[in-house]
C-alpha cells in the first residue's frame, strides 16, 4: 500500500531530517512509528503525502507514484491519503461539518465549492463520518468549542470523509490529555480493523504504540532503527531507538 | 554608548528646533489671536446647519464609498503581497507597487483626480479608494502572513487546489480580521474625507473653507460642529461593530 524508497529529505540549508529510508506496509496493516522528537517522524509523514518535498527518493501510495506526480495527479493522490496531525488542524472558527466536509475538497467541483456548495451526497457523507466518530450532535457548533480531544475526533472524521486508502496520523494524542489517548486510539484501531485501512501512526508513548500496532518501526537519527512486531520491541531494542 | 545616543539626540532635537523656526516665545504671543478666533466663533450661525449636515452625508458617503471599494480591490493585492502564500514572482512586484502608492496621501490623490476628472464628490471618492486600497493590501498581506499555517496543511493534504486552500484554509482565519481593519479604515477615511473639500473634492470641508474664507466664522464654527459630531457618531458605529468581530 505504502512504498518508500531511499526516501532522503534535506531541509535548506543543510540539515538531513532523513537519510535513506526505505519502508513497505502492506494493506490493512496498523504501523507505529516511534522515536524521539528531531528523529525524523513527522518528516516521514509529510513526506508521503508531499506536504514536505523529498530531496531523493521515491513514494509510491496505493499503486502510484507521489513523487514526481504533476499538481493534479498529486492532489488525486492526495484524496486517498488522509491525515491527522497533532494539533488537529481544523479551521476554529468554522462549524465543525464544514470541518468535515473540508475532506470532500478533492472530489467535489472546485468553483461550486469555493462558493460554498457541495453535493448532497457530499453533506451525507460528511455527517456519516461525525456520526462515525461518535460526534454527529455537535454539526453546527463552532470547532473551537469543543474540547481537544473532541476536536481531533472531527479531524479523524475529515480524514475519513476522503475515503481514503490509507491515514497518516502525526503524533495524534501528543497535545491530549493523557486518560483521552485510548478513544483516540481505539477509533483509530476500529477503522483499520473493520474498514481495512492502512494506518501509520507517529506516537511517543511506549506503551501506547505496543498496545495498538501491529508493527512498530523505530526512527533514529534520520534511519530506520527497528523494524517489526510489538513483540519483539525489548529493552535492547528500547534503547537502540531512544539511547543516547 | 546610551550616553552618546542621547547626545545625538538631544543634538537633533535642537536642530530641528532651530530649523523649523520653532519658538514658544512667538506660540505665546499667538495665544491672543487665538482667542479671538475662538470667541468670534460664538455663537454658531445655525442658520448654515442644513448646508452643514449636507456636507457631512456627502463626506460620509464619499468614506463609505471609497472605502468600500477599496476593501474588494485590495483582495487580491493582499494575498499577492503575503509571503506564505503569494507565489515569489508575484510577491516582490506587489510589495513595490504597494509601497510607491502608500507613500502618497489621501489629500495628495484628490489634487490629482480633482484635476483629472473635474470638481465634486466623485474625485474624492476616487481618492479615498486610491489610499485606501494599498494601505488596506498592505494590511490585509500581514493578517495572511500571521495565519495559523496548521488549517492549511490539512486542506492541502485533502487534495484541495490552491483556490479551495485560500478559500477554506486561509479566508476564514483573516475574514473577522480584514472587516475590522475596513470599519478602521472607514474611520480613517471619514476624517480625511472632511480636508478633501478643501481641494474642491466635495463634502463638508467645502463649507469650512467656504465660510473661512469669508470670515464668516458663526458659519465656520458651525461646521466645525457638525463634522465633530459626525466623526464620533461614525467612531462609535464602528469601534462597536469591531468589537463584535473579534
Amino acid at each position: 500500500m505504502i512504498e518508500v524508497l531511499g526516501l532522503r529529505v534535506v531541509r535548506p540549508p543543510a540539515t538531513v531530517a532523513l537519510h535513506q529510508v526505505d519502508l513497505a506496509v502492506r494493506q490493512g496493516e496498523f504501523v507505529v512509528v516511534l522515536g524521539r522528537s528531531g528523529a525524523g517522524k513527522t518528516t516521514f509523514l509529510r513526506a508521503l503525502n508531499r506536504l514536505v518535498e523529498p530531496t531523493a527518493g521515491s513514494v509510491r501510495v496505493a499503486g502510484r507514484l507521489v513523487t514526481g506526480a504533476g499538481a493534479v495527479e498529486l492532489r488525486e493522490i492526495r484524496r486517498q491519503i488522509g491525515m491527522v496531525f497533532q494539533q488537529f488542524n481544523l479551521v476554529k472558527r468554522a462549524p465543525v461539518i464544514e470541518n468535515v466536509l473540508a475532506g470532500r475538497l478533492g472530489y467535489v467541483r472546485p468553483v461550486a465549492s469555493v462558493l460554498g456548495r457541495f453535493p448532497a451526497a457530499d453533506r451525507e457523507l460528511a455527517r456519516a463520518c461525525l456520526a462515525q466518530v461518535g460526534l454527529a450532535h455537535l454539526a453546527d457548533r463552532r470547532a473551537d468549542t469543543l474540547s481537544g480531544g473532541e476536536q481531533q475526533r472531527v479531524a479523524i472524521a475529515r480524514a475519513l470523509a476522503q475515503r481514503p486508502a490509507v491515514i497518516l496520523a502525526d503524533e495524534p494524542t501528543a497535545s491530549l490529555d493523557p486518560a483521552l489517548t485510548s478513544s483516540i486510539m481505539d477509533i483509530l484501531r476500529t477503522i483499520n480493523q473493520e474498514h481495512g485501512l492502512t494506518l501509520v501512526v507517529s506516537q511517543h508513548q511506549l506503551e501506547t504504540a505496543l498496545a495498538y500496532a501491529s508493527r512498530i518501526v523505530g526512527f533514529r537519527r534520520g534511519r530506520v532503527a527497528f523494524d517489526g512486531p510489538p513483540a519483539s520491541v525489548t529493552p535492547s531494542v528500547v534503547r537502540e531507538i531512544y539511547g543516547e | 554608548m546610551t550616553r552618546a545616543a542621547v547626545f545625538v539626540a538631544l543634538a537633533v532635537f535642537a536642530w530641528l528646533v532651530w530649523d523649523t523656526g520653532a519658538d514658544p516665545v512667538r506660540l505665546a504671543r499667538g495665544v491672543p489671536w487665538m482667542l479671538d478666533f475662538f470667541r468670534r466663533m460664538l455663537p454658531p450661525d445655525l442658520r448654515v446647519l442644513p448646508a452643514a449636515l449636507q456636507g457631512a452625508v456627502t463626506t460620509v458617503e464619499i468614506a463609505l464609498l471609497g472605502t468600500a471599494t477599496a476593501a474588494v480591490l485590495a483582495l487580491p493585492l493582499g494575498f499577492l503581497s503575503a509571503r506564505n502564500v503569494a507565489p515569489r514572482s508575484f510577491f516582490y512586484p506587489a510589495r513595490a507597487v504597494l509601497n510607491f502608492f502608500r507613500s502618497v496621501d489621501t489629500l495628495v490623490y484628490a489634487l490629482v483626480f480633482v484635476a483629472a476628472v473635474g470638481l465634486g464628490p466623485f474625485p474624492g471618492v476616487l481618492a479615498v479608494v486610491a489610499y485606501t486600497t494599498t494601505s488596506l493590501a498592505k494590511l490585509y498581506g500581514e493578517a495572511v502572513e500571521g495565519i495559523d499555517p496548521g488549517p492549511v496543511d490539512a486542506i492541502t493534504a485533502a487534495g484541495a487546489t490552491p483556490l479551495q486552500i485560500l478559500r477554506f484554509g486561509v479566508l476564514p482565519q483573516v475574514l473577522p480580521l480584514f472587516l475590522s481593519y475596513v470599519l478602521y479604515r472607514l474611520e480613517t477615511n471619514i476624517r480625511a474625507a472632511t480636508v478633501l473639500g478643501f481641494v474642491g473634492a466635495g463634502g463638508i470641508g467645502f463649507y469650512l473653507q467656504t465660510y473661512l474664507r469669508m470670515i464668516d466664522y458663526p458659519a465656520a464654527s458651525t461646521v466645525l460642529l457638525v463634522t465633530v459630531a459626525m466623526v464620533m457618531l461614525i467612531d462609535a458605529i464602528s469601534s462597536r461593530l469591531r468589537d463584535r468581530l473579534v
